[in-house]
């Protein structure tokens, strides 16, 4: 296990060695080719956190909106840091939306989510994103086109209510 | 400063149209003009949509992928696109794995594996021509996905059909990472804000022995 991991940092810091002018993520998942969560994977990030820190990506972008994945400061505390080898800051994409549930979660709901974040990123540092994207599959897309477009209207929304409180 | 940046991970749920034309196009029934054209409307609908709700950082929606992985069977030489069913003839532990399929609600034909099969090189950019189309459409910055290499270096390499043409899997691991690093540079050169890898097989390394189970990537 440990090997395997140390293999994908090693490969995707071979990718984006020194490729400056554009911002790096790397996502992780836990599996979106079904909307019965109780088949997808289940654990927090701790067991990735010894290949994670060594991967000189700019940002994570990765799945919090499930209780699958764990608490915030699993990853806050481990990955807010600069990226190894470097001054930048560490970014971190913070899913905030389960692409595929039919429920639209409120701005408020996200705002908080985010706001458990800001104890370890600074308001520039976090990206609210979808925990994963609406149909990677094609002829299994997770959901349907009006119900992730309220997805996404919420998180922008959520985004204006976190300005006006924290800058 | 930006802050509290907004973006999507990357796909977008496929209208009847376009997955229509996703099978016609792989089955070679429509010309790829035809279907660049119907794939071209949805993303301009994919974005008015982003751009209506507010997001800051745009996706293309990943209308032209089949899914976020196997695509690059068009784009790269030495692969062929096959579906897990297809694949299974080729499995050592075929009940296994047919098993863990229904197991984990995984269709057979309907996913399917951008599998190794030769010398692999880029035929054609995988996503810069996305980001250029993507430019005609809006000002706002653009996010590029594509497969991380070690999920590329996992599900491409099929020992039956990759062990003829490299000797080991980490040795068609090195052509990967060239591949890509190869488009992350143009993709840079071109001025893409964000490139995005997607790993999510990491997880199934550390969690599929705690869950019992393994996934088909």
């Amino acid at each position: 296990m440990g090997e395997e991991l140390g293999y994908a940092a090693e490969l995707i810091n071979r990718v984006v060695e020194g490729v400056e002018g554009t911002r790096t993520g790397l996502h992780i998942c836990r599996g979106n080719w079904s909307t019965r969560e109780e088949v997808l994977l289940t654990g927090d990030y701790r067991p990735l956190l010894p290949a994670l820190t060594n991967m000189r990506v700019r940002q994570f972008v990765l799945e919090y909106a499930t209780p699958r994945a764990g608490e915030i400061e699993v990853v806050g505390a481990a990955l807010s840091g600069a990226v190894p080898g470097s001054q930048t800051p560490r970014e971190l994409g913070l899913g905030v939306v389960n692409p595929r549930t039919v429920e639209v979660e409120t701005p408020e709901e996200i705002a908080a989510r985010a706001e458990e974040a800001l104890r370890f990123y600074r308001p520039e540092q976090l990206f609210l994103n979808t925990d994963c994207g609406f149909g990677c599959f094609a002829n299994r897309c997770v959901n349907v086109e009006e119900i992730a477009a309220a997805k996404i209207a919420s998180i922008a929304r959520a985004a204006r209510l976190l300005r006006e409180r924290h800058g | 400063m930006t802050t509290f940046t907004t973006t999507q991970v990357g796909s977008w749920p496929r209208s009847k149209r376009m997955l229509r034309a996703l099978r016609d196009r792989r089955t070679g029934a429509m010309t790829r003009e035809a279907f660049e054209a119907v794939a071209e409307e949805e993303i301009r609908r994919t974005v008015r949509l982003q751009e209506g709700a507010g997001l800051d950082v745009l996706v293309d929606g990943e209308h032209r992928r089949d899914n976020f992985y196997s695509f690059i069977t068009d784009k790269v030489e030495g692969t062929r696109l096959m579906s897990l069913a297809e694949m299974l003839d080729e499995m050592e532990d075929k009940s296994g794995f047919e098993e863990m399929l229904t197991t984990l609600d995984v269709p057979a034909s309907a996913i399917r594996n951008p599998t190794c099969i030769g010398r692999l090189s880029r035929r054609e950019p995988l996503a810069v021509d996305d980001l250029r189309f993507m430019r005609t459409l809006t000002d706002k910055p653009v996010k590029i996905t594509l497969p991380g290499p070690y999920l590329l270096t996992r599900s491409m390499w099929v020992w039956a059909y990759t062990g003829k043409v490299y000797a080991s899997q980490r040795e068609m691991g090195d052509d990967v990472v060239r591949l890509l690093r190869e488009e992350l540079l143009e993709l840079a050169a071109e001025g893409c804000e964000f490139v995005q890898f997607d790993e999510p097989v990491l997880t199934e390394v550390v969690m599929s022995g705690e869950c019992g189970r393994r996934t088909f990537m």
